[in-house]
């Protein structure tokens, strides 16, 4: 039996569950780019996807597709057609577990994409990239599911 | 940071925010890091920024989370997508490439956030192309998309009506 791949938004108020899960894209068409605010959608097809914490908002994209993303912190979640829903890979708490096996709309296709990982190194130009980096304190969900939500104050530290 | 004096514009996909700026900086580049990729629902977020005296909300405003004590992420939240990452400690906001009207204006010169890219990022070039969506067996339906489709156009427009 599958394991459970399981995902959700960057501040937890919506989480989903997957067992089902066919080939992982990356689709290079304008309206996921701008969707995903990047230069390509990475969506899987899920046969059993289900949320498990809020519900998403949805955005009808066209009148073939509806985009779904958190209303609270605005993460990209999935994408549906009549053909079914697709979830983001970016939003799965093991990404990692979903490797794009196919690409699609070359047509819109950014030309330095090929590139990508062959870019140089680097730490955002800061000196104080360091400093900035030992403040941070995430209130990002972590990646597995949580019994509470909101989270309990945690005590302090 | 160079500055670089260029007119642009983007926004999000329904067209209910919209931005522009006079100036860019020379810092595009993509980040792998476990904040940005949940904040994107993507493999890496794509960024580069214009100076915070530059930049104008020209059409709504976005909605904003914040994702640590001194980060915000800005989105909209009438569609959703993701519009910038915000430090609040500086006097730049990195908007998301992809959001622009033009993001083959803004080729990424660098990556960061190592710790967790991706460990198959390096063979994305190289997956089977399957072509345009039109092509395949879904090809009437995908054509029924572009003739519906109820994004923004990229450019500004004077008028707007969102939709729902």
């Amino acid at each position: 039996m599958a394991d459970t791949l399981t995902g959700g938004c960057q501040c937890g108020a919506v989480r989903f569950a997957t067992k089902l899960v066919g080939r992982a894209s990356i689709c290079h068409c304008r309206m996921c780019q701008k969707a995903f605010g990047s230069f390509f959608g990475p969506l899987v097809t899920t046969h059993d996807g289900h949320w498990t914490r809020g519900e998403p908002k949805w955005f009808q994209s066209s009148n073939s597709a509806r985009r779904a993303f958190c209303g609270d912190c605005g993460t990209p979640l999935a994408y549906e057609t009549r053909f079914g829903l697709e979830l983001a890979i970016g939003a799965f708490d093991h990404p990692e577990a979903v490797a794009p096996q196919v690409q699609v709309n070359p047509h819109d296709k950014l030309s330095f994409v090929e590139h990508l990982h062959e870019l140089p190194w680097r730490d955002d130009g800061g000196s104080d990239w360091g400093d900035f980096m030992a403040g941070i304190h995430s209130n990002q969900h972590p990646d597995h599911d949580t019994a509470d939500w909101p989270p309990k104050e945690k005590d302090e530290e | 940071m160079k500055r670089i004096d260029i007119e642009v514009s983007g926004g999000c996909q329904c067209g209910a925010v919209r931005y522009h700026s006079a100036v860019m900086l020379d810092n595009a580049h993509i980040c792998h890091c476990r904040m940005c990729q949940k904040a994107v629902g993507n493999i890496f977020a794509s960024l580069v920024a214009a100076p915070v005296d530059a930049l104008v909300w020209t059409r709504g405003t976005p909605a904003i989370w914040r994702s640590s004590e001194h980060v915000e992420r800005g989105f909209c939240a009438h569609c959703g997508t993701p519009l910038f990452y915000n430090d609040v400690n500086n006097d730049r906001t990195n908007l998301t490439i992809g959001s622009l009207d033009h993001p083959e204006w803004f080729p990424p010169k660098g990556q960061t956030g190592s710790e967790s890219r991706m460990p198959w990022f390096e063979t994305l070039p190289k997956i089977e192309d399957n072509g345009p969506t039109e092509a395949g067996d879904a090809g009437p339906w995908a054509g029924a998309i572009k003739a519906t489709n109820r994004q923004h156009p990229d450019h500004d427009t004077a008028e707007w009506h969102v939709k729902d």
